[in-house]
């Protein structure tokens, strides 16, 4: 499966309320050109914070707060991972597009085939976690993880970047950031 | 029940989230933290993740205060630069400011660059005085919020009031 199709998969299942983190470079891309909505944070940079991100977020909001992650950036985020787990919020969801290479930088690989991302997240205190390598148990497994109670986590394995990524988002970082916090705001 | 001149002050300003890594200086503000409600105190495992929540906050419509020893602004730079300074979100920040001749030999090479860094990443920031702590943390709310990016208070060791 390619991410874009695990991309799909997961924001087919979100509700309207969701608020949702992508992580920097080609995920936070390929969400925009897949839905773009207000209540979705796109990262450029700050490699290995989404989840810390997501965290500040779930902890002052009552909504279900998504986490977009990479492999690399979940390896490199580790320790916001363990902050997740100590908080433990009930309506963070973490999912890992784990495709083993740091894509955006031409494919070197990551560290995600020797390290096992789902006991990595159980051993830091995430409530569910789960890692998913087959594409025809992808759907339901991204169903069980939503249904979870959080935090949940969910490694979806893709395929190695083949297509051109997606193009560049057309907003400001600070439009994307604003019309966030407006729209939570708003209620 | 410990208390802090500097939460008092800080809390005072707006403040209502706080996430970061203890440092000795800040031995009480950190200890009345402990009697934040558990939405609003955040002990990160290290500093870039304390100022990334930050930013997780500010967007859930908090106004957070990282805080952490100069040694951490290291740590934090990536972040502020491609997080807070992009996006233009505000970030308070309670900096203890070692490094002194007189303090110990690992404090002192990041400690007494810490001003030239905040200066060369155009972060505005004043030097805490003890007694002054609430027209202080008036200035750094207001600075972040004016300018839309990180603000900086060096303070030195808290005493316990």
């Amino acid at each position: 499966m390619n991410r874009s199709d695990a991309i799909r998969i997961c924001l087919a299942c979100l509700a309207a309320d969701d608020i949702v983190v992508a992580s920097d470079g080609a995920i936070s891309r390929e969400v925009y050109a897949v839905l773009d909505r207000p209540r979705t944070f796109y990262m450029l940079g700050s490699m290995g914070q989404v989840g810390s991100i997501a965290l500040g977020l779930a902890m002052t909001r009552f909504e279900r707060v998504i986490a977009l992650d990479g492999d690399g950036n979940f390896l490199m985020g580790t320790g916001g991972a363990a902050m997740i787990g100590g908080v433990k919020p009930a309506n963070l969801y973490h999912l890992v597009l784990d495709n083993g290479v740091y894509g955006t930088t031409g494919g070197q690989p990551t560290l995600s085939r020797q390290v096992d991302l789902a006991a990595l997240a159980l051993g830091v205190g995430y409530r569910w976690a789960r890692r998913c390598f087959s594409d025809m148990h992808a759907p339901g497994a991204v169903e069980q993880w939503l249904a979870a109670r959080g935090p949940a986590f969910l490694a979806l394995a893709s395929d190695e970047p083949e297509e051109r990524p997606a193009p560049r988002i057309p907003l400001t970082p600070e439009t994307m950031a604003t019309r966030l916090r407006a729209a939570l705001e708003e209620g | 029940m410990t208390t802090s001149r500097w939460l008092e002050a800080l809390a005072g300003a707006g403040i209502n989230f706080v996430a970061g890594v203890p440092c000795s200086y800040l031995a009480p503000f950190f200890a009345a933290c402990e009697s934040l409600p558990p939405t609003a105190l955040l002990r990160a495992t290290r500093e870039d993740h304390a100022v990334a929540a930050c930013a997780g906050a500010w967007l859930g419509g908090r106004l957070p205060l990282a805080v952490m020893q100069n040694s951490g602004l290291g740590y934090c730079l990536e972040t502020l630069s491609s997080l807070h300074i992009l996006y233009r979100m505000p970030l308070p920040m309670l900096v203890s400011d070692r490094g002194a001749a007189s303090d110990f030999e690992e404090h002192r090479f990041l400690g007494q660059r810490a001003r030239a860094l905040l200066d060369l990443f155009e972060i505005p920031w004043r030097e805490g005085a003890p007694g002054e702590e609430a027209s202080l943390a008036r200035w750094l709310v207001a600075a972040a919020r004016e300018a839309r990016c990180p603000a900086v208070l060096l303070v030195g060791r808290e005493e316990a009031p």
